[in-house]
């Protein structure tokens, strides 16, 4: 890799020597944008292309090196996760080691390589959101409330222990703020203190324990039933 | 201890994992917390000297590194694993906590109190363990020897001090989430009767 690296670089001063300051010069220095795991298994890295005019056509490669190793690898797979990305699959995924990534970009005039980024996968999991968000609208002598039901993303693998997943989720009342509520471990709760006739749009978002959180899933629209007001059936009679 | 240990005797393999599984959280949470600090105060020259992973004193230890190699290892050799790289750090945490008095580190005083409260639930962590293991019979008791071997103290000057200090920690950070994993895949076999919380 240092050999490697080594090499661009002398060509580049070679080149930049040679060519006057037109679009005809090496691409810019791309740069390692993030690098996530949707389940502690397999991992995918972005990066961002140079935002100079592309008329030499760049591409782009990324390689790595694991910790205890001096094997430079390059990218197994560079479709799926879309452009300008690269997907780890299981069998190229090792938790507790160390991977050092490194991103070059290519034209006919010379390459550029990104600032080295150390990625664990035991630090970078942001899990998909939850699925099946389901809001029912349950009543007892108490009044009416909203219990909230979801799913962790299919993605993460809770039933084994192998990712644990907490979550927090939130509601909006027409015209009045978000108001959060942590529901941990658990995949319900209940939303008491109705608004009578009021419309919620509600939406929920999970973490693993040592993770970031997800987005926000799509939102579920829920109203809750009119109500009399205690006491009123006295005036109506 | 051994009047804790008597308790627990009576508690149930699935609320000790529980427990156990709350207190390697915090650990994680406690390490994690500290090397975010650290590593927002090491100036990048630090970062260059330090040791690569693969010199922390447990990386001899074979350990499962994915999911699948860990969903296939035994229940006693999980809590074996886990037990052997949580005693490999009683000797280190005791220096962690006793040099961080010493440490040329913004907020040292906060680092200090947080390395009591690491040696704290790292301690009661093992003693759940022993109980733990003893329920779970021999093979589950087998314990690795993975000696330290970096000296009394963490360095002569301030900055050798600095950089050993966040390497013994980083070398923490990523044992104590494998310790944490292991219990959680362990609780979660244990606790087939209450599904909802994997």
């Amino acid at each position: 890799m240092g050999r490697a690296v080594g090499a661009a670089l002398f060509f580049l001063t070679l080149l930049n020597t040679a060519t006057s300051e037109t679009d005809y010069s090496p691409p810019g220095r791309p740069k390692l944008s993030s690098c996530l795991s949707r389940d502690k298994e397999t991992f995918t890295c972005w990066w961002a292309p140079s935002d100079r005019d592309d008329a030499l056509r760049t591409t782009y490669a990324l390689y790595y090196l694991k910790e205890s190793s001096d094997v430079v690898y390059t990218c197994p797979d560079y479709r799926t996760a879309g452009p300008n990305s690269c997907y780890f699959n299981k069998n190229n995924t090792s938790i507790w080691v160390n991977y050092n990534i490194t991103v070059a970009a290519t034209n006919a005039r010379g390459s550029n390589f990104s600032e080295p980024v150390v990625v664990d996968v035991a630090y970078i999991v942001q899990p998909h959101t939850p699925e099946n968000l389901t809001v029912v609208v349950l009543g007892d002598k108490d009044g009416t409330f909203f219990r909230v039901s979801w799913e962790p993303p299919r993605k993460a693998d809770t039933r084994s222990g192998w990712i644990t997943l907490i979550y927090e989720l939130r509601a909006k009342l027409d015209g009045a703020d978000w108001e959060e509520h942590f529901a941990g471990q658990q995949k319900m709760f209940n939303i008491f203190s109705l608004r009578s006739g009021g419309t919620y749009r509600i939406q929920v978002r999970c973490k693993p324990i040592h993770g970031f959180w997800s987005e926000w899933s799509p939102t579920v629209n829920v109203t809750a039933p009119y109500a009399l007001p205690l006491g009123s059936s006295m005036w109506i009679l | 201890v051994l009047s804790i240990m008597a308790a627990c005797q009576a508690v149930p393999v699935g609320d000790l994992l529980d427990r156990a599984s709350q207190r390697s959280d915090t650990l994680h949470s406690i390490s994690t917390s500290l090397t975010h600090h650290m590593d927002s105060h090491l100036p990048s020259v630090g970062r260059l000297l330090m040791p690569r992973p693969n010199m922390c004193h447990t990386s001899s230890l074979q350990t499962p590194n994915d999911k699948e190699q860990t969903l296939s290892v035994s229940e006693a050799e999980l809590m074996s694993l886990a037990r052997s790289l949580l005693q490999a750090w009683v000797h280190p945490l005791l220096i962690l906590s006793q040099e961080s008095g010493s440490l040329p580190a913004p907020a040292q005083g906060l680092v200090s109190t947080r390395l009591l409260e690491l040696l704290d639930h790292a301690s009661s962590l093992q003693d759940g363990l022993d109980v733990l293991s003893s329920k779970m019979g021999p093979a589950s008791q087998y314990l690795s020897y993975l000696p330290y071997h970096g000296g009394p103290g963490l360095g002569e000057d301030n900055p050798s001090k600095l950089v050993n200090f966040h390497f013994l920690l980083s070398c923490f950070r990523r044992d104590s989430h494998k310790i944490d994993s292991f219990l959680k895949v362990l609780r979660c076999r244990a606790a087939k009767s209450r599904p909802e919380s994997c």
